[in-house]
């Protein structure tokens, strides 16, 4: 895999590797890509018509306002909170 | 009260005829876990002060003479299934300290019979891998042999319930997850038919491929456990309306006439011959029973690596993004939004995570959609009409469970292709939404379990747990020394 791909693949992951890591990562890649490319022999093509899927989604549930979490317990997970979640300052 | 390998209907017993009460049935466990784990390292999060105030509640249940088949039941949990106030790590630094505010389905469906919660156990970091050996945390090992591999990604609740550290335990199952730590440790888990239990809870890696499904130390177990997991719920819009039935229903019937169908590849070169002969015997065995063996073919299979790998890691892609940092999970450093969210994913996810992130956003991205994710998607229909197709002339398939028995610690580490061609005996059943269990069907000369796989028809979990139940009935399993 070319180092190129790699790196815009690091972009839409949102992830960091330093050159030695990418380096690496772009080595197992290749050979993860080339275990992949066995599906290239298959010759027939998806068609989204014939898809056998279980999920119907003709009954859905009523829409009745319900209590739900409180705001508190929702953020109870949050590393930085002040009534609400605290990010770096994203518009000057 | 020895509570090695006891199943669920002498607990009952025990429990119901004041033998023993909920609480010092807890403290059976604890003491085992206490003595044990240290070297098995199945459980991440042991909940003890919980577990003892759920069996006095249940305790109660049992005295005003409305307990039912699981009250007072303890019960391991795989760390990726909520638990409001118990720490869900999913094995991963990302989710170290991360408490969910509400309960999975499940879990709600456990505690309205009165089961009492022994702890969270160990797995593969996000249910990403087949060896607990990518776990941030406890790295499990076999309790047959604590230098080899217990299999996972369940491979915590796998290994605690060989080693009779929990009667029971619950697991997800992607590709394989339930069915192959239950092979490596010698024990018995089902897969349910996709969307027969709810996913609500569950934190997601594949969502067209993940379920949970009980391991224990029988199918008779696991029938009883299911018929508590089993419900349509209206948190999870894939979970299904069809009629639950009771599971143990069939269990001891007579199998004279069931057709158990053997596809030919799953018997080939790759998998060991110690394997291979133990599915054989057992198939043998079956069919003196009154079973018809029917020999067929699937040739898809040669494919459904790629395609399940393609498919669960373009999943697994979209679903991991939610980590972020921000409104929960590890929290990097970083003087921009931007910045912050890398560093969070950079040093919260695993290397193995990684990868598969990588994978998936590579198969959806443009310019490789159509070639890889499409492609995996017409895979996925053919591997369907496949076993359409064999169900014609079939109520069951039978296979192994795994290629192998239960590898060395370190065998496959740093060689992701090899770890992922060992999944190749239970992907195609995640792929096609099937049922399947695993049971034991024997021992290599090294004294490690040989597991076999009974795949049924859609919603038809009733007949491989009759199948099941029927070889268990006599086979003796040989336990662990630990």
């Amino acid at each position: 895999m070319e180092l190129k791909t790699i790196q815009h693949l690091c972009e839409l992951s949102k992830l960091n590797y330093d050159d030695e890591a990418l380096e690496k990562v772009a080595s197992e890649m290749t050979d993860i890509i080339s275990l992949m490319d066995g599906i290239k022999e298959f010759d027939l093509s998806y068609d989204d018509t014939k898809d056998n899927n279980s999920i119907s989604f003709g009954e859905v549930r009523e829409d009745i306002v319900k209590p739900s979490f409180s705001p508190e317990k929702l953020m109870q997970n949050a590393k930085s909170v002040d009534d609400c979640y605290v990010v770096p300052k994203v518009v000057d | 009260m020895d509570i090695r390998r006891t199943r669920i209907r002498d607990l009952r017993k025990a429990l119901d005829t004041k033998h023993i009460s909920a609480t010092e049935l807890c403290s059976e466990y604890f003491s085992r876990i206490e003595a044990v784990d240290g070297r098995l390292q199945s459980y991440i999060t042991v909940t003890k002060e919980k577990a003892f105030e759920m069996a006095a509640e249940a305790q109660k249940l049992i005295d005003s003479g409305k307990g039912t088949e699981l009250t007072g039941i303890p019960i391991a949990v795989k760390d990726n299934i909520c638990t409001d106030g118990v720490k869900t790590t999913c094995s991963s630094r990302m989710l170290e300290n991360f408490v969910p505010p509400y309960d999975a389905t499940v879990i709600e469906n456990l505690k309205r019979e009165g089961y009492v919660l022994l702890g969270k156990t160990s797995m593969d970091e996000f249910a990403m891998g087949g060896s607990n050996q990518t776990s941030a945390f406890a790295k499990t090992r076999n309790p047959y042999n604590l230098e080899r591999v217990p299999g996972g990604s369940s491979g915590g609740s796998a290994a605690a319930v060989a080693a009779s550290l929990a009667p029971c335990a619950l697991g997800s199952d992607t590709g394989g997850s339930i069915r192959q730590p239950a092979a490596f440790c010698g024990v018995t888990g089902i897969k349910p038919t996709y969307g027969r239990v709810s996913r609500y809870g569950l934190v997601a890696f594949a969502s067209s491929l993940d379920q949970i499904g009980p391991i224990a130390n029988s199918a008779e177990d696991c029938a009883i456990l299911l018929n508590t997991l089993c419900s349509h719920d209206e948190h999870d819009a894939t979970s299904s309306r069809v009629a639950v039935p009771d599971f143990t229903e069939r269990l001891g019937q007579p199998i004279n006439g069931m057709k158990i169908a053997m596809p030919k590849e799953f018997f080939a070169d790759e998998v060991d011959n110690e394997v291979r002969e133990a599915v054989l015997e057992a198939a043998r065995s079956l069919e003196a029973k009154g079973a018809k063996l029917v020999e067929c073919s699937m040739p898809s299979l040669k494919y459904a690596i790629p395609a399940y790998y393609l498919i669960a890691c373009a999943e697994a892609a979209s679903n991991l993004s939610r980590f972020d940092g921000i409104k929960y999970g590890y929290r990097g450093e970083g003087a921009t939004f931007e910045e912050l969210i890398r560093d969070s994913r950079t040093k919260g996810f695993g290397e193995e995570v990684k990868r598969r992130i990588l994978l998936g956003n590579y198969a959806l991205s443009s310019g490789y959609y159509d070639a890889y994710y499409k492609k995996a998607l017409a895979l996925k229909q053919e591997i369907i009409k496949e076993y359409n197709e064999l169900y014609d002339t079939a109520d069951v398939i039978l296979t192994p469970t795994a290629p192998t028995v239960a590898y060395k610690i370190g065998a496959q580490d740093n060689d992701p292709v090899k770890m992922y061609l060992a999944d190749i005996c239970t992907v195609t059943v995640n792929i096609a939404g099937l049922p399947a269990i695993n049971t034991t069907c024997g021992y290599d000369k090294a004294g490690m379990p040989i597991g076999m796989s009974l795949v049924g028809k859609r919603f038809d979990e009733t007949t491989i747990l009759q199948l099941a139940d029927a070889f268990e009935r006599e086979f003796t399993p040989v336990l662990p020394k630990l």
